[in-house]
């Protein structure tokens, strides 16, 4: 792990661990309704200040804490575009099977790549250290997943394309490296 | 027969449905007054906080940085312009920067010691997530409208080159450790609790 990667990491666990005290509550708008607050913004006081927390400007994790639920975005490191074109597949193939992923929200918040909503019926449900290493570990995973789809891409000669990007049959590799990938994430919630 | 009596162009699109009815309604959680969770608070003026940044840069040059930390986060800026807000911060980073990693987990637990130590961690702790943000959203968008600038075609030939923002990157990536080193020792020293009142405070710097 490099130097700079503990601290951000260790800074975004404690910072979840923190963050991650929720209680159920019902809806104040709507009777019998039981809603996650940070998505529905119904009552201002039960919001809490949302964190930043940035390893760099193309690296940062964003904790909205509410009473009842929080939403984790994270900026997933892109350095190109081959990087950004990667982490599109691999987060869109999780999000389309975010049914069975629990806590993925099926569209990532503004400025984001990837953004997780847990609510205190997760929270009741799953052990929260689990919920906290799960996010942690993905984190960390995601950056070496992108790392090493990418060199599949740049050592495979016949498949670049004269303009350096990818080429067609890349772009079918890749979907089998991301599929492969990101089903391997999805193990822990069978 | 019709409920709507008269018909007007309003009446027939579909732009009425957008609004919230919630907001026009007086007794609705949504119009709840957060004034009324944190205290009165006073304000201070840009002149204030820039005479504690004076006051703040002597003591750093004295060599007294316990007491430069100390006097930046006694002060936090909670009610005033986004220019003092901003000011301040720069501040506290300024201070943050200038003191040496080996120093950093004695000096905090001295101020944690100290009545009103654990206040003082608490608004550093609060402005450690101001920097994180502040640094990566200006940068952020500078840097905003990425995917078309750089799905250009002369781009895409030299994409490890052209893709890379190069020496500003480096920069915000060297601010930013310091905030993350500081913020793990905050944590060690005044544990999981700073973050979470950092989190409930509506006094926000």
């Amino acid at each position: 792990m490099s130097q700079s990667l503990r601290p951000y990491l260790q800074a975004v666990r404690s910072s979840l661990t923190a963050a991650l005290c929720l209680s159920n509550f019902a809806s104040q708008t709507a009777e019998r309704h039981n809603v996650p607050e940070i998505e529905a913004q119904t009552s201002p006081e039960v919001l809490l200040t949302p964190l930043t927390i940035a390893r760099n400007e193309n690296e940062r994790v964003l904790i909205e804490p509410s009473i009842n639920s929080i939403r984790i975005s994270i900026r997933i490191k892109q350095a190109d575009e081959i990087e950004h074109i990667l982490v599109h597949k691999f987060t869109r193939f999780l999000t389309q099977r975010a049914e069975s992923f629990f806590i993925l929200r099926r569209k990532p918040i503004k400025g984001y790549d990837i953004s997780f909503l847990i609510t205190n019926f997760h929270t009741e449900e799953m052990l929260k250290h689990k919920l906290v290493d799960f996010i942690i570990q993905f984190m960390e995973e995601v950056d070496k997943e992108i790392s090493e789809m990418k060199l599949f891409v740049r050592f495979s000669p016949p498949n670049i394309t004269c303009n350096g990007g990818p080429g067609l049959t890349d772009i079918t590799q890749l979907n089998a490296r991301a599929r492969f990938v990101a089903e391997s994430f999805l193990t822990p919630f069978d | 027969m019709s409920i709507i009596q008269q018909h007007t162009a309003a009446s027939l699109s579909d732009a009425w449905r957008t609004i919230n009815i919630d907001a026009l309604e007086e007794d609705s959680s949504v119009n709840f007054d957060t004034s009324t969770l944190h205290p009165a608070l006073p304000e201070i003026s840009e002149a204030d906080v820039r005479q504690i940044n004076t006051q703040v840069r002597q003591l750093l040059r004295g060599g007294d940085a316990e007491g430069a930390l100390r006097g930046s986060l006694e002060m936090p800026v909670y009610n005033g312009s986004d220019l003092a807000k901003e000011t301040h911060l720069h501040t506290v980073i300024e201070v943050l920067q200038s003191i040496k990693a080996s120093e950093m987990t004695p000096m905090l637990q001295r101020i944690y010691g100290t009545p009103g130590g654990s206040e003082c961690l608490d608004v550093l702790m609060k402005y450690l997530y101001k920097g994180m943000a502040a640094t990566s959203a200006a940068d952020g968008s500078s840097s905003a409208p990425r995917t078309p600038t750089r799905m250009t075609p002369q781009q895409t030939g030299f994409s490890q080159v052209g893709g890379r923002p190069g020496g500003a990157n480096e920069s915000t990536g060297g601010a930013m450790s310091v905030l993350l080193s500081w913020h793990e020792k905050v944590v060690e020293v005044a544990g999981l609790g700073c973050i979470g009142r950092c989190m409930t405070d509506w006094r926000k710097v």
